[in-house]
């Protein structure tokens, strides 16, 4: 157990060893919850193939969740080192909130130790001297300058390395503390000139990457900005079209609403029911927390659920929801490990990794339009499932296209897909091969 | 003094001074940081958050050619997080061609605003319960109710001398509703906010608001698609908000102009819109959600001509920008909160209004879309092209306004479309608060008059 691991459960003890006598001293029988976050980030940011920022960041807190009288109330401080009287405020305020409020209290989760999830923690994160970081930012920079193909480019990108510790306790007994890492690469590149274009590459990892790694997502950005400015708009179209995992991310971000508890529960959501069909038999889809590496793996949630592989759609029908403890409550089923949160807020559900699962077929035909990257995704209607996004590069034909808009329907687009393809790619916590449905370029 | 930030700011100025003499670095600043806010949200009539807390954190600037930056929200890691932002500083190897920022005169002032009136969270309690009771209509499936207020209260220095001390209150309330018919949803939403006190709320028709978002989204569920193709496209005042942010307000951010990134790079001066067309970023408006007074560099905030009678007449800068570009300070420095570092951002951006009244517009179009509100939007700064979504709008067929439509996004380009704005209306609103996403989120808010322009509608 690392240093950090060690403070944070130290603090977690702490209060929660403080809390019986201060609700008892109150004369208040409760529920409680305490979340401990503590963290260090440090990003390199390069514009114009120079190291032009870098910075280091630090911060800590503690998030308090306390359930009296079928209500519940939280309050957070900043920092680790809270005495007798932070921990009494703390208490004081959560409970004159849940008195206030009447929020509602559903439960916390109660397991036992959640099975630990390999590979989110990366020493070589943790541990690495900043001036080593800055010098391996300086070296992308250095590298940008070398594949700079003319003073009509400008190379910029970034990279980023976290490391987070949290620690959940409860009263139902629920202890758990786990550090992990991240780090996060990305290139931009943007071509001048009578034709201007730009790409943009990322990608996020629990581990330390080698420069070469690190080289690719430049390279791959500065393809893209090639591509990108060698495309003009294409005619409109209507019928088979091909997506690309990027493409693919984006359109999903407008279902994905329509699967979280709390929407669901709320009357928000299209779906009311597991074994609702949603999609092409073609179509699963699965969130799991515990594919080891990836980038939004866990051991447990932000209330110490384990994370867990959950299938959302089999076959195009649905089969569980995304859940939090009070929201599982609230629909008569069992969390999925899906409560996210920093220590300022309580849980709010999202997802882990994402994953499409692949295919038998390959999606090349080059008569089938391929969108690789389209933008504007948060403008779209979850509940209508309409969209209409900006076309930012794509392939028909052996020539590229954007600037046309890709429109549609979310709930037909997952209905009408036809084939899913075989090769999958990572794009940070999604995962998708090429599939392909109906919409329309206009 | 009402209101005290629990920090010794005397020794931290004498530590960050020492620790500056010791790396050699030729500038810094400081900000602390201290946040206030409450929160009150409500879904289906029940309450599902309540919060209210303070939080106080420092960030740390310093400058040696490039930046280092640092914070910490731990009263015990304030002087590593000086120490580690001038360590960083002292690392960046000089690049003496492009190293400059603009540094100025210090600055001395102290700036407390605050609402006119404050209430208890009781009666912020009963506004939403109260709201939420109003939207409780049949054939709506979800209603979501929540008020934010906050006030940032932050003490600024820097190595020249510079004290300034701010305090600005913020409040924000919004309310939708989902309307459900079978398998058929739709939605609408109304949001307002300001720099302001809860005399805000004391003026605003609840009630007015609630009935017209429910009448909205019922009708939206009779509603068909918008036709997609190229069309004339009138915006009201809120969707015109949106169209300028992204169609030239991030374009015209001095950092992507000083990278190059930007396709309005080296057009200063140059006619990128009609003749009469002015668009302006003015933080210094009293009440609106963009305003301030002193950006997050400590540079006294500025209004902007962005575009006069259809001219590139300027950028929105910082500190660095403003001097590599050789631009006068016009403070548009901001960060999200003590934990970022300030970016070249928005205030509050609109377009002057023109001569033109709503009937003359509609009868000057003749045939093509009214479109209203706002859903957010994105721009690709590189390539010119940007995408803005409304809420509804209306078909205009032969100068009359026809059927409902619903929800599309838009999308044209940043160097066509403000050559194809036809008329501008001569109402003008700004009162549409959002918050801005550029890596970091700070509160901005736009408008304009109604605007006949041409663009590409997203419908089916």
């Amino acid at each position: 157990m690392n240093e950090r691991n060690e403070a944070v459960i130290r603090t977690a003890e702490d209060i929660a060893a403080m809390i019986p006598g201060i609700l008892s001293e109150r004369n208040v029988q409760a529920e409680w919850e305490v979340y401990v976050e503590a963290g260090r980030n440090g990003s390199f940011q390069i514009e114009n193939e120079e190291l032009e920022k870098a910075q280091r960041r630090f911060y800590s807190g503690v998030g308090l969740r306390i359930a009296s009288g079928g209500y519940v109330g939280f309050s957070y401080a900043t920092g680790l080192k809270h005495g007798r009287r932070g921990v009494e405020e703390l208490v004081r305020k959560a409970l004159a909130l849940a008195k206030l409020g009447e929020v509602e209290f559903h439960g916390f989760p109660a397991y036992s130790k959640a099975p630990a999830v390999a590979g989110v923690y990366d020493r070589r994160i943790d541990e690495i001297p900043f001036e080593e970081a800055y010098e391996m930012a300086e070296e992308l920079a250095g590298y940008m300058r070398d594949v700079k193909p003319s003073d009509e480019y400008i190379l910029s990108g970034g990279v980023s390395l976290a490391v987070r510790t949290v620690g959940v306790m409860n009263s139902n007994g629920v202890e758990a503390v786990e550090s992990r890492t991240m780090m996060k690469v990305s290139g931009y590149t943007v071509k001048k000139g009578e034709r201007p274009g730009d790409g943009y590459s990322f990608q996020t990892y629990r581990h330390l990457v080698s420069p070469e790694d690190m080289e690719g997502i430049v390279r791959k950005s500065l393809e893209d900005a090639k591509k990108n400015s060698e495309a003009s708009k294409m005619e409109g179209y209507t019928g088979e079209i091909a997506l690309h995992p990027h493409a693919l991310a984006s359109i999903l971000s407008v279902f994905l609403p329509n699967l979280m508890g709390d929407s669901v529960y709320y009357g928000r959501s299209r779906i009311s029911r597991v074994g609702e069909a949603v999609a092409s038999d073609a179509l699963t889809i699965r969130d799991d927390a515990r594919i080891e590496g990836w980038p939004g793996s866990y051991s447990f949630d932000g209330e110490g659920a384990p994370g867990q592989s959950t299938v959302l759609i089999e076959r195009g029908e649905v089969r569980s929801f995304l859940l939090d403890e009070t929201y599982a409550r609230l629909l008569g089923m069992k969390s999925t490990g899906n409560g996210l949160r920093g220590f300022r807020s309580t849980p709010e559900i999202g997802t882990s990794n994402v994953i499409i699962e692949p295919g038998k077929e390959s999606c090349r035909d080059p008569d089938v339009p391929m969108v690789v990257k389209v933008f504007g995704e948060h403008t779209a209607n979850p509940v209508s499932g309409d969209f209409s996004l900006t076309v930012d590069l794509g392939e028909f034909r052996g020539r590229y296209f954007k600037d046309n808009m890709l429109t549609g329907n979310v709930f037909d687009l997952l209905r009408n897909i036809s084939v899913i393809g075989r090769d999958p790619e990572r794009v940070g916590n999604f995962s998708s091969p090429v599939v392909i449905s109906r919409a329309r370029i206009v | 003094m009402e209101m005290e930030i629990d920090v010794d700011t005397d020794s931290l100025i004498q530590t960050a001074e020492i620790l500056a003499n010791r790396y050699g670095i030729r500038y810094y600043e400081v900000r602390i940081v201290e946040e206030t806010f409450s929160t009150v949200r409500s879904q289906n009539g029940r309450i599902d958050e309540l919060s209210s807390n303070n939080e106080i954190g420092i960030g740390i600037r310093a400058f040696n050619g490039a930046w280092g930056f640092s914070s910490a929200n731990e009263p015990s890691r304030v002087e590593k997080a000086i120490r580690t932002a001038m360590k960083i500083a002292k690392l960046s190897k000089q690049k003496p061609e492009r190293s400059g920022i603009h540094v100025g005169d210090p600055i001395v002032d102290r700036v407390i605003l605050k609402g006119r009136k404050e209430v208890p969270m009781e009666e912020k309690l009963s506004l939403v319960r109260h709201t939420s009771s109003l939207l409780d209509v049949d054939g709506i499936s979800n209603r979501q109710v929540a008020y934010m207020d906050s006030t940032v209260h932050q003490i600024y220095f820097n190595s020249v001398g510079s004290f300034i001390e701010t305090s600005i209150p913020r409040l924000r309330f919004f309310m939708a509703v989902t309307a459900k018919e079978g398998s058929n949803m739709q939605q609408s939403w109304k949001s307002l906010g300001g720099t302001v006190g809860w005399e805000l709320m004391e003026r605003t028709d609840v009630e007015g608001i609630a009935d017209e978002i429910v009448r909205d989204a019922l009708s939206l569920l009779k509603a068909s698609s918008p036709p997609a193709g190229s069309f004339d496209v009138i915006m009201d005042p809120e969707l015109t908000g949106v169209f300028i942010h992204e169609a030239l307000g991030h374009a015209a951010e001095a950092d992507s102009v000083k990278t190059g990134e930007s396709i309005l790079t080296g057009k200063l001066g140059e006619k990128i819109g009609v003749d009469g067309l002015n668009v302006v970023d003015d933080p210094t408006l009293p009440g609106k959600f963009g305003s301030y007074v002193y950006d997050d560099e400590g540079i006294p905030a500025k209004r902007v001509e962005i575009i006069k009678d259809g001219v590139l007449t300027g950028y929105l800068n910082n500190r660095e920008t403003s001097a590599v570009l050789e631009l006068e300070p016009n403070g548009h420095g901001r960060a999200q909160d003590y934990a970022h570092q300030p970016l070249v951002r928005m205030g509050n951006t609109f377009i002057e209004p023109g001569d033109w009244s709503f009937e003359e517009m509609i009868e000057e179009m003749r045939n093509g879309l009214y479109m209203v509100g706002d859903k957010g939007g994105q721009v690709d700064i590189a390539n010119g092209t940007f995408t803005f979504a409304a809420r509804e709008g209306y078909i205009v067929e032969n100068g009359e306004i026809k059927e409902k439509v619903r929800d599309v996004a838009l999308s044209g380009k940043i160097l066509d479309i403000l050559k194809d704005v036809r008329a501008l209306g001569r109402d003008l609103r700004i009162e549409y608060p959002g918050y801005c996403g550029k890596g970091q989120w700070v509160p901005v808010d736009d408008g304009g008059p109604h605007v006949l322009t041409k663009a590409i509608v997203g419908g089916v």
